[in-house]
């Protein structure tokens, strides 16, 4: 079995515990931080199956993607509650 | 409005972040056929840098660097770029969007016609959708009022 | 009697118009002192905004440069591609970027310091990687602990820094120890969560803000560390 698999399933079951936290969260606030943690999970997976097809090139660039996009979301949502004053 | 932030962090950050992020959106773009992307991801991230800057920076820095006319014009430039190779191939005698046409005006064998066609193909559609892109967040982020409007209106935000 | 009525009376107008002649005068001359002042001045100011500007061009042309070449790095380190068409999109590319966002990247940066900041940079990385160590085995200690003796607290200081790229360095490497976040940065003051007593010690002796200052060549750090280089210099021309 391959090391990269295990770790891969390892932190794709972390990502629901995560989802706990986004979908029954209270606040927004939680939400926001646990959609941001899934992102960074996201990225790491998306590396590891690099490794698990043997294509790293190619899946650094998505990978690359998802944080540049996931640090933008996270803060036009910041940003979004701060201009409508829920914070 | 967005106004600039008075955060530090936040502003130092995407400060040196975004001339990173528009040199890897150009990078998804240009090399859309030996890794994923293409123009479509590319112009996503080139837009998303905007976004950032106008987030980061507010409404006023942000009109010196992309205005909603720019954003008007530049979405025109990329889909006329778009029919224009494809009509281009239509008056060689092919199809539209059939690159191989181009071949005799490139003078290059009709394989490397076919990338340079789709490079050009995918750097209209990448300026198309960043300028949509932004042009849609603008839109949304004001209202559809612009200051200079709010005077004549007498919109009080 | 008529006449020396008469007289008299010449005699005051004249009087009053040698005054007012005088005071005219004054006038005039106090006029043309204040017109001659504000043309030096005037002239001062333009030659300063013509220089001033002169010399915010050549930053800006200056930045360009060295933003198109950094970001060609990056260009080069993304593509790994080094035939002639690729490089050549590269370099199209980068002045495109660099035309769009040459005020951002080097904004309020010496450019002749970089190569200074760029080598104390790499000295100063193991120290935070062994801080960095040593506050991982502590957190964890606490929350392993079943007693878990935390002592959350928001301790405020001052900083001694001065620049707004080594506040973040220095609000980044406080975030990235564990144990300590950073909450805001309101005009030099900062606002950090620490989790217990220990990190909050660890935090007020300051001795990671003296590694920031040292590295971004600030405060009083500069001037130890100069009168260190030149004295090695001096002994070595001895």
């Amino acid at each position: 079995m391959n090391i990269f698999l295990l770790f891969g399933m390892g932190l794709f079951s972390l990502v629901f515990l995560c989802l706990y936290r986004a979908v029954f969260g209270p606040g927004v606030l939680n939400r926001i931080a646990a959609i941001s943690a899934i992102g960074t999970k996201a990225l790491v997976i998306l590396l590891l199956m690099g490794f698990i097809y043997n294509r790293v090139e190619m899946f650094v660039d998505i990978s690359m993607v998802y944080a540049l996009l996931n640090f933008i979301g996270t803060i036009t949502a910041a940003k979004y509650l701060e201009m409508k004053g829920e914070l | 409005m967005i106004s600039i932030t008075d955060d530090i962090i936040i502003r130092a950050v995407a400060r040196i972040l975004i001339p990173f992020i528009q040199v890897y959106a150009l990078y998804v773009i240009m090399h859309g056929h030996h890794s994923p992307g293409g123009g479509f991801q590319g112009g996503v991230i080139l837009g998303a840098s905007f976004i950032l800057y106008l987030i980061t920076h507010g409404l006023e820095e942000a009109k010196e660097k992309m205005s909603e006319l720019k954003a008007g014009l530049l979405s025109t430039f990329g889909i006329l770029l778009y029919s224009g190779i494809g009509l281009l191939c239509l008056i060689m005698g092919r199809n539209y969007l059939d690159y191989g046409g181009l071949s005799t005006i490139l003078k290059v064998v009709p394989a490397q016609a076919r990338s340079l066609g789709i490079l050009g193909i995918e750097i209209g559609v990448g300026i198309t959708v960043m300028a949509i892109m932004f042009s849609v967040f603008f839109d949304i982020s004001t209202g559809g009022i612009l200051p200079e409007d709010e005077e004549d209106l007498g919109v009080n935000r | 009697m008529e006449i020396t009525v008469l007289v008299q009376t010449t005699d005051r107008a004249f009087e009053i118009l040698e005054k007012a002649r005088d005071e005219a005068r004054e006038l005039l001359y106090s006029s043309a002192k204040l017109t001659s002042e504000t043309k030096s001045l005037v002239e001062k100011r333009e030659a300063r905004a013509i220089f001033s500007d002169a010399r915010q061009k050549r930053l800006a042309i200056r930045n360009f440069i060295i933003t198109t070449f950094v970001l060609f790095a990056f260009w080069i380190l993304l593509s790994g591609r080094f035939d002639a068409f690729h490089l050549i999109l590269g370099i199209i590319c980068t002045l495109l970027v660099s035309y769009l966002s040459h005020d951002l990247l080097f904004a309020n940066i010496r450019v002749g310091d970089i190569r200074i900041r760029a080598r104390r940079f790499f000295a100063a990385g193991p120290w935070f990687l062994g801080q960095i160590f040593s506050a991982n085995l502590h957190v964890a200690y606490l929350a392993l602990s079943p007693k878990m003796p935390i002592d959350p607290q928001i301790i405020r200081f001052k900083t001694k820094l001065e620049s707004d790229i080594s506040w973040v360095a220095l609000a980044n490497s406080i975030t990235l120890t564990p144990g300590t976040i950073t909450i805001d940065i309101r005009e030099g003051e900062f606002f950090v969560h620490a989790l217990d007593r220990k990190v909050a010690y660890d935090l007020s002796t300051g001795e990671m803000e003296d590694k920031i200052a040292h590295v971004f060549m600030e405060a009083d750090h500069i001037y130890i560390q100069d009168v260190l280089d030149v004295s090695r210099i001096f002994g070595a021309l001895k």
